[in-house]
């Protein structure tokens, strides 16, 4: 197949950078996986039999190895791992010094299933943007910095579609890191803590099988938020060609913002700022279930969403690739 | 790439900032395009009749449920643009949403959503329950046996209760009209406007909205002279006429959280420490003015005190709504009157 030969890095350097980034040996090209992201575009041209068909099939091919390559990285497990540990944490120290009179710690102790709440609403502010804003803030300027990005727009694949995928790799990573928060909240607090009915925010018990709902729900609010997020990290990783420019403005960005919500004064900005829809997801602990906020909320995200996200099309689409 | 296609590209984002600015903005400029609602023309004295007729009984609401927001900025110089808490003071700036479920006299619920907190009162024949998810504690209210059971909405900022006071003050001093009928909560109301005649008020004039179908007040506006955006108004946000689920009106203290018996909690029954001494009321209607003896010292600390300004025998402290005089021989004068009015009636 000639893919290999017509793609060929002119600089060792590049060669080198793109093979130990996918976790294969410094110095040797991984044949497997440039044929695995470049072949399926090769199926996908004007050329094929059944374009349409073999499209789809190349950019789900593109999706896998993005995925992949996401959750190869030994830093993805890594944070992978911190975000589990937090609830676990969280949980020792409730059940070891008690819930200490605050409300929301001592109804931990009263039910594990609180804990995962308690852990998003700790995590929610930092951690999380911090963690998802690496991965989507790696996306483009990542492959940019290490000389990969040509490689990958010399397949006709299209700019467009190499965006959707990184913006799907960036979705599934958030997707991905909720749920653990999730799951470790809950099996820490089914492990160091009595589980039973959810008393609410509104003081209403409502059955296991309906918190776990509500939680879910939460969960669920919390990771689209971060895809918000997430999109604001690609459309600056776009801009630029080092990743850790694209995550340190990411992170600034939410800090600033969550300084500016703490402003009185600067109450009519807030709710423009994405951080401060973050942690309003405690209408889904209430009787009857509050949408309102949360629904506001949602279309924040969206509308996050469809801003930058076109901006990085539109910058990507129309740059020049040089790196 | 032509600088022309990458034009077309950046149009892209460009329309997407549009569409979100003009989701944001379609509000306020669909309710200026579709104007105000019609509702059939009545006179003040007309519909006057047809609300006391309606409230001046025991007043049945029919069931519903929504959202109360109660807004005030009046300009209270120390007090912080957004206090937290829901303590007597914070009513006093800021916006405070409250949350009211109503199946009938007898049955009702009103939530109070605080940031990952709640409480609530549930009122269910005879039994009151107070429910405080910050504190984990459900309260059993006693009420005295005495006491004639509650109004419908025990807490004197729902516009039902609003629209009463403001009903029962309007008497000769007071020019009664109607307004342009105002759209509250999305549904058409009449507004009722009582303005003081009296040229040293304070207050410009009183509107209450009321529901052009079932006359329940929607809303209650007060407006300062010389302001266009109201100092105090609470309203519906959204209200809808239905029997409110069965759930909303049974509490059971959930597991784990600490049971009592008591009075109502500070919250809605504590009030500003008023001084012992004789209260004296001089004027009447709008311009009444409290006179009250009252010690300064108790003010010391209070950047209240601080903003306060200087006039011969005393200081006054001027706010959108209500002046207060404090007078060196230690009487404190209020009013909903010009601080000269004050300073006359202090002698």
């Amino acid at each position: 197949m000639s893919t290999h030969e017509r793609t060929a890095p002119p600089r060792e350097e590049g060669v080198r950078a793109a093979a130990s980034r996918d976790g294969h040996g410094a110095g040797t090209v991984a044949p497997a996986e440039v044929s695995d992201r470049f072949g399926g575009h090769l199926a996908g041209s004007p050329f094929a039999a059944a374009p349409r068909r073999a499209t789809l099939r190349s950019t789900l091919r593109l999706f896998r190895s993005e995925v992949g390559l996401i959750f190869r990285r030994p830093r993805t497990v890594a944070m992978l791992v911190v975000v589990a540990v937090v609830p676990v944490l969280c949980g020792i120290a409730i059940r070891v010094f008690g819930g200490d009179g605050e409300a929301l710690l001592t109804q931990v102790a009263g039910n594990g299933l609180a804990l995962a709440f308690v852990a998003f609403s700790f995590m929610v502010p930092l951690i999380l943007p911090l963690v998802v804003a690496v991965v989507a803030g790696d996306a483009i300027a990542g492959e940019a910095g290490l000389g990969t990005l040509r490689y990958l727009l010399t397949a006709p694949a299209g700019r467009t579609r190499l965006l959707g995928v990184k913006f799907a790799g960036m979705a599934v990573f958030a997707l991905v890191t909720c749920l653990v928060i999730m799951v470790a909240g809950l099996v820490t607090g089914l492990v160091l803590f009595p589980v039973g009915p959810v008393t609410l925010l509104s003081g209403t018990t409502v059955p296991l099988a309906e918190g776990l709902l509500r939680i879910g729900l939460i969960a669920l609010y919390v990771t689209l938020g971060m895809i918000a997020l997430g999109t604001l990290a690609l459309a600056v990783s776009v801009f630029t060609d080092t990743s850790i420019g694209a995550i340190v403005t990411t992170v600034v960005l939410v800090l600033v913002s969550q300084i500016l919500t703490l402003i009185p004064q600067l109450d009519a900005v807030s709710p423009y700022l994405l951080p401060s829809w973050f942690q309003r997801f405690d209408g889904a602990l209430r009787e009857p279930l509050a949408t309102g906020e949360m629904g506001q909320g949602v279309l924040a995200f969206a509308a996050y969403i469809a801003i930058f996200g076109s901006v990085a099309w539109a910058r990507f689409t129309s740059r020049d690739v040089t790196s | 790439m032509s600088t022309r296609a990458r034009a077309v590209r950046w149009g892209v984002p460009a329309a997407a900032v549009l569409v979100v600015a003009g989701a944001i903005g379609a509000g306020p400029v669909i309710a200026a395009v579709q104007g105000d609602p019609q509702l059939p023309d009545l006179t003040a004295e007309q519909l006057l009749t047809e609300v006391t007729a309606k409230w001046s009984g025991p007043g049945d609401l029919p069931p519903m449920s929504g959202t109360i927001v109660e807004t005030a900025s009046l300009g209270i110089p120390g007090l912080p643009a957004a206090p937290v808490g829901t303590s007597p003071l914070a009513l006093l700036s800021g916006s405070h949403e409250l949350k009211v479920w109503y199946g009938s006299a007898d049955r009702f619920r009103i939530a109070i959503p605080g940031a990952m907190s709640e409480q609530n009162v549930i009122y269910n024949n005879g039994q009151t329950w107070w429910w405080d998810s910050a504190a984990n504690t459900a309260t059993k209210i006693k009420l005295p046996t005495d006491a004639p059971a509650p109004g419908p909405l025990p807490t004197a900022v729902t516009p039902p209760d609003a629209a009463r006071q403001a009903l029962a003050m309007a008497e000769t001093d007071t020019a009664i009209s109607v307004g342009n009928d105002a759209t509250v909560a999305g549904r058409a109301a009449y507004e009722l406007v009582l303005a003081p005649k009296a040229a040293e008020s304070l207050v410009r004039d009183v509107r209450l909205a009321i529901d052009g179908e079932t006359l329940v007040p929607l809303r209650v506006q007060i407006f300062a002279k010389g302001a266009a955006e109201p100092a105090f108004e609470v309203g519906f946000d959204s209200i809808t006429f239905a029997e409110p689920a069965a759930e909303n009106f049974t509490f059971t203290p959930p597991p784990g959280a600490k049971v009592t018996e008591g009075d109502l909690p500070a919250f809605t029954r504590q009030q500003p420490q008023m001084p012992a001494g004789d209260v004296a009321v001089t004027g009447n209607g709008w311009t009444s003015v409290v006179t009250l003896p009252f010690d300064a010292a108790a003010l010391k600390d209070s950047p209240i005190l601080a903003a306060a300004k200087p006039v011969e025998g005393g200081r006054v402290i001027t706010t959108k709504l209500v002046s207060a005089l404090l007078t060196d021989d230690g009487r404190l004068l209020a009013g909903a009157v010009t601080p000269e009015t004050l300073e006359k009636a202090a002698g």
